[in-house]
């Protein structure tokens, strides 16, 4: 039990306390907030489980860019003033939605199983260290097998700026 | 370090939070961060695997999905500030426009 394994254990934790914070707060700007702290925990369990590219992308991207953005659209919404509303109105709603969640929890469980990581067996080399050389690795993979997805990846993200604008100029002119 | 089951797990616990909040939640936005969230705990379980299978496709898919989210967070974004710039009601409850 060492240090990588304490560190593991206090990410995974403050992720999943982080996570339910997200669902339980009232105040959308907190949530969102909760949601960075999450990110951060995931970060780090990505460089522990030895993605360390994966974990500065995630803090970049997602911790970066993308909750920025969210926290522009809860400034422009101005979300913050109607708290009230937020969790679901009926009781019967609440009920289902708890049940739903418990059982979905549950089936996920069963396939978490401890002879699953036996039956799973290492396709490459057992001893390698994925960490030790993560992005040639990356970059071979992502520019050789799945170029292909990539363009499509760049030519979907072109498409999404377009689309925003467009939405963005129609709202000015009316 | 824990083994593949227990990070499976996690991703499957985080998974049910964020499905959870999809469910419990009125705020759209909210909403979405739990979508975010999910899309999250699939990407966990891509490291992990790739992590166990001693393979780096998984973190290349964890790249993509990446991508692909940043692309759906700038649209569904746009979508949820052009509704409430005409609606001014938070509640995805009350929307009702598209009902047939």
């Amino acid at each position: 039990m060492g240090l990588s394994y304490i560190l593991f254990m206090v990410f995974a934790f403050s992720a999943i306390l982080s996570a339910l914070a997200v669902v339980m707060t009232r105040n959308t700007v907190h949530a969102a907030l909760h949601f960075v702290g999450h990110l951060l925990c995931l970060a780090g369990l990505y460089s522990l489980l030895h993605a360390p590219l994966l974990g500065v992308l995630q803090v970049m991207v997602y911790a970066g860019a993308v909750m920025v953005l969210f926290l522009f659209a809860v400034m422009i919404l101005d979300m913050g003033e109607q708290e009230r509303s937020t969790i679901a109105s009926s009781r019967w709603q609440f009920a289902a939605a708890v049940v739903a969640a418990v059982a979905l929890a549950a089936a996920l469980a069963a396939f978490a199983k401890p002879s699953l990581g036996a039956a799973l067996a290492p396709a490459g080399d057992a001893a390698k260290d994925l960490a030790a050389d993560n992005i040639r690795e990356i970059a071979r993979a992502l520019f050789r097998q799945y170029a292909l997805a990539f363009e499509a990846v760049g030519v979907l993200l072109l498409t999404a700026v377009v689309a925003v604008m467009v939405m963005a100029k129609r709202k000015l002119e009316s | 370090m824990p083994g593949i089951e227990f990070t499976l797990a996690l991703a499957g616990l985080i998974f049910c939070i964020g499905a959870l909040g999809v469910l419990l939640r009125r705020d759209p936005l909210v909403m979405f961060i739990c979508i975010e969230m999910m899309f999250n705990a699939a990407n966990l379980a891509f490291v992990a695997l790739s992590e166990h299978l001693k393979s780096v496709q998984g973190q290349v898919m964890v790249f993509l999905v990446i991508a692909v989210a940043a692309a759906e967070v700038a649209v569904g974004l746009a979508i949820i500030i052009a509704i409430f710039r005409t609606e001014k009601d938070v509640n995805v409850d009350h929307l009702s426009e598209l009902k047939g």
